[in-house]
């Protein structure tokens, strides 16, 4: 798609919204207020968020809508990977330092995520104790699909939302995506074409910080994966693709077969990797 | 050594059970099965008395007659039992080649063989970004510009 372009950095990361024709500003304000929304629920990193007063004190919560469905899918992958993907990872993230203040050096010995009860019903949460939730394994993904929605809201038909290559592409020209090379961005280890669907990938160098430490972390052990290096899922929901692309760290790609349609490559340490036969695309070798 | 080739495969999932290979060698390489009615056919046990395989030279025992053998496996996947067959090429005691040939029951079954296929590369090779044309990449290193300034501080304190 060769039309108009905005850019600009949110949660952490750098986006860009392509479409065939510029976007109107109160179609961009609603982008903008959506983020913002989903920020003010869900972010670690800032004090008045949802997550920073459940974390506090527990109890229960009512979130937006959307939280249904996300922890729906974490409820999903939970029970696939045994346990290793769960949002309530958050304090053995911090742990390792990946917290608000980007300290990046782990303060203490691993910590497993804790077994807290989350009962829920819909979208109302409780949680039986204080606890510290993060959903980076698929919230980003889940942001990126709400930012399409509201451009479809908008009228919009055809665009790419790219989340620092988490994307979601509509509209009749495939895009070409190269998967890169973990560590080395000036390699690509294939191609994927994506049309009207999503694409998001999870390499550990991404945000990877000394000793082996990065944001893949197993929520059992409370430690970073060492295996696989990098996944990436084609799925029509950027949720959907976000959450897998972390699963495939933790479980086998069979197992996740009938979570959602969707394919996927996944890149282990030692140069091997795998992926569905019917991927859109191609992995060098 | 870059080992570039690629094939494809069944999976089995967790609860797959493979029958044991026997029987039915394709004869293709002169194959034998790896354990027979025929006692002529029979695989040479380590320290057994047939004579190993010429190319095994005189320095090991073949365990496994060179050749091409094939099975059919059961397993049983989320829509029901499966049954692939499989074929193996050994050389050397060293399987060089594995191919996986769904036998699919109903359409449904077959849904699941396809969808659990995958394939392999034994070695990934990257090629670089501008010999490949992409509209955009995925897996960035991109970070945000916090995260980038945490880096450099580390750095700095590292050499301080």
């Amino acid at each position: 798609m060769h039309g108009a372009e905005v850019a600009f950095e949110a949660i952490g990361t750098a986006w860009r919204i392509t479409t065939a024709t510029p976007l109107p500003d109160a179609t961009l304000d609603r982008v903008h207020a959506t983020i913002a929304a989903y920020d003010r629920v869900w972010s670690r990193f800032r004090d008045d968020s949802v997550v920073r007063e459940l974390a506090r004190t527990g109890g229960t919560c009512t979130l937006p809508d959307h939280g249904g469905a996300l922890l729906d899918l974490y409820d999903v992958l939970d029970e696939r990977t045994h346990g290793a993907v769960t949002p309530l990872v958050g304090a053995s993230l911090e742990r390792l330092g990946y917290d608000a203040g980007y300290h990046l050096r782990a303060s203490g010995p691993a910590l497993p995520a804790p077994r807290t009860p989350v009962l829920r019903d819909g979208a109302t949460i409780t949680l039986a104790a204080p606890a510290l939730l993060d959903v980076g394994a698929a919230g980003k993904g889940q942001l990126v699909d709400l930012v399409a929605a509201e451009l479809r809201a908008c009228g919009v038909g055809e665009y790419v939302v790219d989340a620092g290559g988490d994307l979601v592409h509509r509209g009749p020209d495939a895009l070409r995506v190269g998967l890169q090379a973990p560590g080395d961005p000036t390699h690509v280890l294939g191609v994927v074409d994506v049309r009207d669907r999503a694409l998001c990938g999870s390499a550990v160098d991404r945000r990877a910080w000394g000793d082996g430490l990065h944001h893949v972390v197993d929520a059992r052990t409370g430690t970073p994966t060492r295996d696989v290096v990098a996944t990436w899922v084609v799925a029509d929901r950027a949720m959907d693709a976000d959450g897998l692309a972390t699963a495939l760290f933790f479980a086998d790609p069979d197992l996740l077969q009938d979570v959602v349609e969707h394919t996927y490559v996944r890149v282990h340490a030692d140069g091997r990797a795998r992926f569905a036969l019917d991927l859109p695309g191609e992995v060098f070798s | 050594m870059r080992t570039t080739h690629r094939r494809s495969f069944v999976v089995l999932a967790t609860t797959a059970t493979l029958t044991t290979l026997a029987g039915c060698a394709s004869g293709a390489a002169g194959g034998t099965p790896a354990t027979g009615g025929d006692p002529s056919a029979a695989a040479t046990p380590a320290g057994g008395a047939s004579t190993p395989t010429a190319s095994a030279g005189g320095t090991s025992a073949g365990t496994y007659r060179d050749g091409t053998y094939s099975a059919t496996g059961d397993y049983r996947s989320p829509g029901g039992e499966q049954k692939v067959q499989v074929k193996v090429t050994l050389a050397d005691d060293v399987v060089t080649a594995v191919e996986v040939t769904p036998e699919p029951s109903d359409p449904t079954s077959q849904s699941y063989q396809q969808r659990f296929a995958s394939g392999v590369a034994e070695q990934v090779v990257g090629k670089r970004l501008d010999e490949v044309h992409v509209d955009r990449v995925s897996g960035s290193s991109l970070t945000s510009q916090g995260f980038a300034a945490a880096l450099a501080q580390i750095a700095t304190d590292a050499r301080g």
